[in-house]
């Protein structure tokens, strides 16, 4: 390939920081290195986070960082920018490699449950005074009620309102409409309310504000 | 506003989501003067405060260092053991080459199939002497170039299609240098035609005939003949008159002759 028809030289006139994904991945794929590392820092952060707030494991979501990388870096040509965002693609890839972890080795989901109805309240074991619940604590009981959801909830829950995606972005990444996400998630949040839902004398506390309420504090 | 429609709206709702006004005011009418509405709205807040800050508190997580170097490492071996542009120049190579043996094939085909589909009047015109006739049959019943290739330098007397183009061409080539009208035209005791000698097509000369080809009958107009220095009877200037097309192994016509009954003439 000569320097003539390099994908790069279109986008040469502006600095690499100011392109957008596509344009890293096409120069990227012509062996630009500097526009794969471009495109890792500014992806990886979201894709680490998606699989560790999927699985909940550190180990899990370092992994498949890796793995969605890679695959970048040997199969990008597949990306169809017409079927939506490179980053939409790259999470669905680390979707795609997180399912396979769970299938694979089931201990990475601590808190897999397939059981929709199943009440969980995670101040159960370990109950306390409701004013002595930091904001750390709220925050570990939301995260383990995300974990104890069956992933089709999980994952919409972890999209839509970890990632902050839109609903055309999650159906994009799920491959599935736009209303099956909006169902998923009303059901994943009134999962969410029974398992987090606090014991009724704090009721009338949890009126004061998240500090105040014994789950979310 | 029900409460059932209240329930289906409350997420979107508490999470600040975009609304019909009409929609939203309505909602809030309901919470003024529903309790259960009320405690369901105030906990889908919470919730949403609640995942909110689980989303911050883990915004600034992210993959270690040590896996961007491996990746650069991945990424720095992948180009070497597969470089993609050589690649693709490679397989552009490779459909062209194939494309083109292709085409090559087909025209072959095509140019025999033509041949067999008259009464095969170009052998009986350019055998004029028994081991001709024999070699043009063979140029018309082996049109695969691959037997062209498989002659050897010493290989010449072969009958091979090349071989045989090449006598048929040196036979007209003698006789339009004998400056002789008879010998100019292939006559053929056996046959009922009588032809032009080859005349060259574009820049070709009588050395390019020695590569060898295919003869193609065509029919064009008699007004073509014009355009050769030959004479045109203008009484029959509309009818059409046959010729023999040489095309070149490259698929190029490289020179005509015109073919006509003998009685006609
Ligand atoms: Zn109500």
């Amino acid at each position: 390939m000569t320097g003539k028809d390099r994908p790069g030289r279109q986008f040469s006139m502006k600095p690499k920081s100011d392109l957008t994904d596509s344009e890293l991945l096409c120069l990227m794929l012509s062996g630009d290195e500097d526009a794969f590392s471009l495109l890792y820092r500014r992806r990886q952060g979201g894709i680490y986070r998606f699989a560790l707030q999927m699985s909940g494991s550190q180990q899990v979501a370092e992994d498949v960082t890796q793995d969605v990388f890679i695959f970048l870096i040997k199969d990008g040509h597949v990306f169809d920018a017409t079927k939506g965002s490179l980053s939409s693609f790259l999470f669905g890839v680390a979707r795609n490699y997180v399912l396979r972890r769970f299938r694979g080795d089931q201990s990475t989901v601590p808190f897999a449950d397939d059981e929709d109805d199943q009440p969980f309240d995670p101040m159960c074991d370990e109950p306390g005074p409701l004013d002595d619940l930091t904001r750390a604590e709220t925050i570990e009981n939301v995260r383990r009620a995300v974990l104890s959801l069956p992933e089709r909830y999980r994952e919409v829950v972890v999209l839509c309102e970890l990632q902050e995606l839109s609903y055309v972005e999650t159906a994009e990444i799920l491959g599935c409409a736009i209303g099956t996400v909006r169902s998923r998630l009303h059901r994943a949040r009134a999962l969410l309310l029974a398992k987090l839902k606090p014991v009724p004398e704090s009721v009338e506390q949890s009126s004061a504000g998240v500090e105040t309420v014994r789950c979310f504090a | 506003m029900n409460c059932q429609k209240f329930e289906s709206v409350a997420g979107e709702f508490a999470r600040g989501q975009m609304m019909e006004a009409e929609l939203r005011s309505e909602a809030i009418a309901h919470t003024s003067g529903c309790a259960t509405c009320a405690s369901l709205l105030r906990d889908e807040e919470l919730l949403m405060r609640g995942l909110r800050s689980l989303a911050a508190d883990m915004s600034s997580l992210e993959a270690s260092s040590s896996s961007e170097a491996r990746l650069l490492n991945a990424f720095r071996q992948r180009q070497v053991v597969v470089p993609l542009p050589v690649s693709r120049t490679n397989r552009a190579i490779w459909l062209t080459a194939v494309a083109a043996l292709f085409l090559l094939v087909f025209s072959l085909v095509a140019f025999r199939w033509r041949d067999s589909s008259n009464e095969t009047p170009a052998q009986q015109v350019t055998a004029p002497q028994p081991v001709q006739r024999d070699e043009t049959v063979a140029v018309d019943k082996n049109p695969e170039p691959e037997s062209q290739k498989e002659i050897g330098p010493g290989e010449s007397h072969k009958r091979t299609p090349r071989r045989n183009l090449s006598n048929s061409l040196a036979f007209n080539a003698r006789a339009k240098g004998s400056r002789n009208r008879n010998s100019n035209v292939a006559a053929n005791h056996v046959s009922s035609e009588v032809a032009t000698d080859f005349l060259p097509l574009g820049y070709m000369n009588a050395t390019t005939f020695q590569d060898g080809g295919q003869i193609v009958r065509v029919e064009l107009p008699r007004a073509r003949l014009a355009s050769f220095g030959i004479p045109v009877n203008m009484d029959r200037f509309n009818e059409r008159v046959k010729a023999d097309i040489l095309v070149s192994v490259d698929g190029t016509a490289r020179a005509i002759r015109f073919v006509q009954e003998k009685r006609l003439e």
